[in-house]
């Protein structure tokens, strides 16, 4: 399959069940939102190092938040249902907490699955703190110096996927930075998807493991490192020089697979070569994204 | 043929009573003793309406339900009042919401004679004035007035919130322990309650826009968004109370 000149490979994108929780932070302005949340998903690129993955979704309206000013959606996740909770809580209140302005509230109303975030923080009130049940929800206030801190009292937890992702092996490094950016811009925004990394953008895939390092839980991609082909098995064709790959995580398999299609589509561009994917085989993770497949149904879309 | 068809409570239903039967166009084509046979369900079976109601009047298109305590006691559903309703509306109520589009009279969401507490949850609603005591001793839940309120709004609180769009009478929030009184208009505040700041309570705004937005209140944005004074109290009580007064844009 060959889209713009680009080769769409025949592999297919392996993710993993994670867990998910959305929060949505609202702030007297967009940019107050923003910073909490950039705070928020700061340091939370890969589970490997961060222990969460987190990112913006995107950014709300006031009319779309639930006490009507601007507001930023942020996906939040992790492997196992005991972490999510106790990521959320040292980090919602070391960054949404800390913020001028800010108020959070859970964008997954609908999950009976509960974590009691929000109780959990009332105690910086010191005995201060006071609830109020609204429209059968309940929030916590927290007084803090500059007048009062409202978050809701829990927030609902789902199952998500992690590690959707597809690579692009270019050229040269510029082609494949400006295809990266082509792709992430194609895919901001979208509802129920995040790409955690720098940018959306991952320059270091890595390899379960180490061969040499016993204590390292990944290491680099030596197939995909296009200055070990001299010496190393490559998974590289002649030609190209530079790869880099987009990461998504999200909460269902049909959001990653949407995102997928627009962003392998925007990233068929000059100097790209291929498409490609990375996998564990099949047998680890339960959402495999086929990339032809997946980019067929665009077509008959 | 009268101007009016009264009913006046004259039994407490022990259940719950539905009248679905009981509508102004029905009625206007109906005879007092036919009114009183009208069915009606009570606990889920079948009754007449002249087993719980004293009907004065016949073929009128205008029906007055004289009830004290409607709704006490309730534990969810939706109460809808079309018209002023007694004393005692929502007594102890620990679910659902009343929705009275008229006044109301003493005690709306308060509690029942000698009882510790008034409501301990659910919302009541009442688009008009409300007598004396609403929300007294209220331990959950939501009363709010879009017209004034009488005497001792929200008096022996022990948690729950109180809005007033309207004048707040004298004595409010009086013995309260915990819970908010939200006073839009003008509210007589015992001296036992003690200014703190003026701030925007992010509580309010979200409060006043599920009002605004679920409950089809016309809230103005001058009360969402605007600055209010907040006094704790009682502080001849716990203290943990608050009266917030709005107190401009």
């Amino acid at each position: 399959m060959i889209i713009n000149g680009v080769t769409i490979e025949d592999t297919f994108a392996e993710a993993f069940t994670m867990r998910v929780a959305r929060i949505v932070i609202t702030g007297k302005t967009a940019r107050w939102a923003r910073e909490a949340a950039l705070k928020l998903t700061g340091f939370a690129t890969s589970v490997i190092g961060c222990k969460c993955e987190a990112g913006i979704e995107r950014e709300l309206a006031a009319p779309e938040t639930p006490d009507g000013r601007p507001g930023v959606s942020v996906l939040f996740l992790t492997m196992d249902k005991e972490s999510l909770p106790q990521q959320l809580i040292v980090r919602l209140g070391q960054t949404v907490l800390t913020c001028p302005t800010t108020a959070c509230f859970d964008g997954l109303q609908a999950a009976p699955d509960r974590l009691a975030v929000g109780r959990a923080l009332r105690v910086f009130g010191d005995g201060f703190q006071g609830s109020k049940v609204i429209g059968g929800r309940r929030y916590w206030r927290v007084p803090v110096m500059e007048g009062e801190f409202l978050i809701e009292e829990t927030f609902g937890m789902q199952k998500g996927v992690g590690g959707g992702n597809f690579l692009i092996l270019a050229e040269h490094a510029d082609a494949a930075l400006a295809a990266a950016e082509a792709a992430v811009l194609a895919m901001t925004d979208r509802p129920g998807v995040i790409l955690p990394f720098p940018g959306g953008v991952v320059r270091s895939g890595s390899k379960v493991g180490s061969k040499r390092y016993k204590n390292m839980l990944a290491t680099t991609n030596e197939a995909f490192s296009p200055t070990l082909r001299a010496i190393a098995p490559s998974a590289l064709p002649q030609g190209v020089n530079s790869v880099l790959e987009i990461v998504l995580d999200g909460t269902d398999a049909p959001s990653i697979e949407a995102a997928m299609r627009l962003g392998i589509r925007a990233a068929c561009l000059g100097g790209v070569r291929s498409i490609s994917a990375g996998n564990y085989g099949g047998k680890l993770g339960p959402h495999h994204f086929p990339l032809r497949k997946i980019m067929t149904a665009s077509a008959v879309a | 043929m009268s101007d009016v068809v009264t009913l006046a409570l004259r039994t407490a239903p022990a259940g719950a009573l539905e009248l679905a039967a009981v509508t102004p166009d029905r009625l206007a084509q109906l005879a007092q003793r036919e009114i009183a046979a009208l069915p009606v369900r009570h606990g889920g079976r079948a009754a007449a309406l002249g087993d719980f109601f004293v009907v004065q009047g016949e073929r009128a298109a205008r029906v007055r339900l004289e009830a004290e305590g409607l709704g006490a006691a309730m534990t969810g559903g939706e109460l809808l009042v079309e018209g002023h309703a007694g004393r005692d509306v929502g007594v102890a109520m620990a679910g659902g919401t009343i929705e009275v589009r008229g006044d109301t009279g003493d005690n709306a969401g308060g509690a029942l004679p000698g009882a510790a507490r008034g409501m301990v949850g659910g919302e009541i609603v009442i688009r008009g004035n409300a007598g004396d005591d609403a929300g007294a001793r209220m331990r959950r839940g939501l009363v709010v007035v879009t017209g004034n309120a009488g005497q001792g709004t929200g008096r022996g609180m022990i948690a729950g919130t109180a809005v007033v769009f309207g004048e707040t009478g004298s004595d409010a929030g009086r013995w309260t322990k915990r819970g908010s009184i939200v006073a839009c208009g003008p509210v007589a505040r015992p001296a036992t309650f003690r200014y703190a700041c003026t701030y925007r309570p992010p509580h309010v705004r979200l409060l006043l826009l599920y009002l605004r937005e679920r409950r089809g209140l016309d809230v103005a944005d001058r009360w969402i968004t605007g600055r209010y004074d907040r006094y704790c109290g009682d502080l001849a009580e716990l203290g943990k109370g608050e009266m917030l007064q709005w107190a401009g844009e």
